[in-house]
């Protein structure tokens, strides 16, 4: 007979062991690409053009596009996202057109990146004629991240309190004045979550990208958003599959600055969200 | 709720400064063939050193998607590793597309042994039947006694899969021909030169700029009937040489501007040096 003690002891131990599991690839991806990519870092490597077939040099192109295309796709994404999350978690009534509002939100979530891809191939590029371009790849990662902002910030507004509500309408504020003033300011810290996910998922993905912006070379800062660009996961791909003779280091490098991208810009989102927490009072 | 407005207010201001700051028409754009990119790479790396108020973007992707750009006009200059489609053209003449065919270098490939083996010629059907470990010993070719040790690119060469197709497969698309599972899959043509440098019974392939006096280049014949023919760059321009194929650039009409500017570079004695350099068969001498 097992004392329910010990039943306990083991079973918290199971649970141990599982979280522990969902550290060690994170810290290994990291640890090793750090390790790998370090030597490859300098400030030509971030500052410079790409040279020598792109065995030497620097990656700046692919930095500044990876930045530009996840700020259109957020300039995109977030307002849209936001309005329809204010929509759905307060004015929407529990009917049928709403569910199914839901559900394709859901599945739009689940689709695969490369039918991102194509769907922006189709429909930016070719039928609204924006040609391979920041604007036409901005569009299509902003597309593939809304089921994500929708999403958190739906889940931000329904978890301000329904008593915020009640106190602010029953001093005679308007319903429009209620959400602007009482429900926002309460739900920042949880949209920014939101917007976090989304960075990082529209700063990682190549296959979004792959038909609708990315060049293989350009060395040239993108002049206006119906210029293609490079990016950084697309970079990395073509160097680690397609230039013969790329010395490891400039690859591991390059997911290096990729993985540090992702991880600065959510930082700030991070900073962001803390000051909008240090202000909530309840 | 300030400081998000102030926020979004930066960010839709950096977004807007690249928005109206506007792009010169010095722009061209490059796009196809994946055996071509690291060609076309150069060659825009190398025009824009020269010529740094144009810019020229590539991009791969295949030669038919270069081919359908050009076609829909979202590129400048396709490159293709094989020649235009009839159905290609016809659809390029629906849109008011002519495209303008440019041979701008030649992709050869060379099967070299060590040069202490004495199999100094080979048909392109013992080709296949060595690389895909039929034929196992040098013996059965009339060679010395040893295993045949099969020396190949790996997969993501553009170089293995043009072998593969081209002479495992016979040019047969229907063919699922592959390399026998004992080659040895190395990371670049160099290495296999090495290797075969130093090895009596290896044998490989590479682009022809490899080949050197430590290796020998076998004599290929299409069949047993035809001649045996050397992989020297005078033959891969006649066509004699069976394993050889053009590469080309196609343009909308024949070339004007900044196109021009680009084809001449690329025909140019310093653009068929970086031709070579990327192992590669020049057309201009």
């Amino acid at each position: 007979m097992v004392s329910s003690k010990k039943t306990e002891k083991i079973a918290f131990f199971l649970l141990f062991l599982a979280t522990l599991l969902i550290v060690v690839p994170v810290g290994l991806i990291v640890v090793i690409i750090i390790k790998k990519g370090i030597g490859a870092i300098s400030w030509q490597f971030l500052s410079d053009i790409p040279r020598q077939g792109m065995r030497a040099g620097g990656i700046l192109p692919a930095i500044v596009g990876t930045i530009y295309l996840v700020l259109g796709a957020l300039i995109f994404a977030l307002p849209i996202g936001l309005l329809a999350a204010i929509y759905l978690s307060e004015y929407a009534k529990d009917n049928y057109l709403t569910r199914i509002i839901k559900l394709a939100i859901v599945n739009l979530a689940g689709v695969p990146s490369v039918v991102y891809g194509l769907f922006g191939l189709a429909i930016f590029v070719v039928f609204f004629k924006f040609g391979t371009s920041i604007l036409s790849g901005s569009l299509t990662l902003g597309i593939m991240i809304l089921p994500v902002i929708i999403t958190t910030s739906r889940e931000a507004l329904e978890s301000v309190p329904y008593s915020f509500r009640e106190a602010s309408l029953s001093l005679g504020a308007s319903k429009w004045q209620t959400i602007r003033h009482i429900v926002l300011p309460n739900a920042i810290p949880g949209i920014l979550t939101g917007a976090i996910l989304g960075i990082g998922r529209a700063a990682g993905e190549t296959a979004p990208i792959l038909f609708t912006v990315a060049a293989f070379y350009l060395p040239q800062m993108p002049k206006s958003i119906f210029d293609q660009a490079m990016a950084l996961p697309y970079h990395l791909y073509v160097i680690s599959t397609q230039v013969p003779n790329v010395d490891e280091k400039i690859r591991y490098g390059t997911a290096l600055v990729l993985l540090f991208l992702v991880l600065f810009m959510n930082l700030i989102a991070i900073i962001i969200r803390y000051q909008f927490r240090k202000q909530k009072k309840w | 709720m300030k400081k998000l407005h102030t926020i979004s207010t930066i960010l839709l201001l950096i977004f807007a400064v690249s928005v109206f700051a506007g792009s010169g028409k010095n722009f061209v754009q490059i796009k196809g063939s994946d055996t071509m990119v690291n060609l076309g790479q150069a060659w825009a790396e190398k025009y824009m050193e020269l010529n740094p108020t144009d810019f020229i973007s590539v991009t791969g992707g295949g030669s038919g998607t270069g081919l359908s750009a050009l076609i829909s006009a979202t590129c400048d200059i396709a490159m293709s590793s094989r020649n235009i489609k009839p159905k290609e053209i016809e659809l390029a003449g629906k849109k008011g597309i002519k495209p303008f065919e440019i041979k701008v270098a030649l992709d050869g490939l060379a099967v070299v042994v060590n040069p202490k083996n004495p199999v100094s010629k080979l048909t392109l059907g013992q080709l296949a039947d060595i690389f895909t470990g039929k034929t196992t010993n040098w013996k059965q070719l009339g060679g010395q006694d040893g295993k045949i040790v099969i020396l190949s690119r790996e997969v993501n060469s553009g170089t293995h899969v043009y072998f593969k197709e081209h002479v495992l497969r016979k040019n047969d698309p229907a063919s699922t021909a592959e390399f026998a599972p004992s080659a040895l899959m190395l990371s670049s043509s160099q290495a296999i030169a090495d290797e075969v440098a130093g090895n009596p019974d290896a044998i490989g392939y590479y682009g022809m700029g490899y080949i050197s006096s430590k290796q020998k280049a076998i004599l290929v014949a299409k069949d047993p009937n035809s001649e045996f023919i050397a992989p020297k760059i005078d033959n891969v321009i006649s066509g004699k040489y069976p394993i050889s194929r053009p590469l080309l650039l196609y343009t909308n009409g024949e070339p004007a501007g900044l196109v021009k500017k680009i084809v001449d570079f690329a025909l140019s004695k310093e653009g068929q040096d970086i031709v070579l350099k990327t192992d590669f068969v020049p057309v201009v001498k």
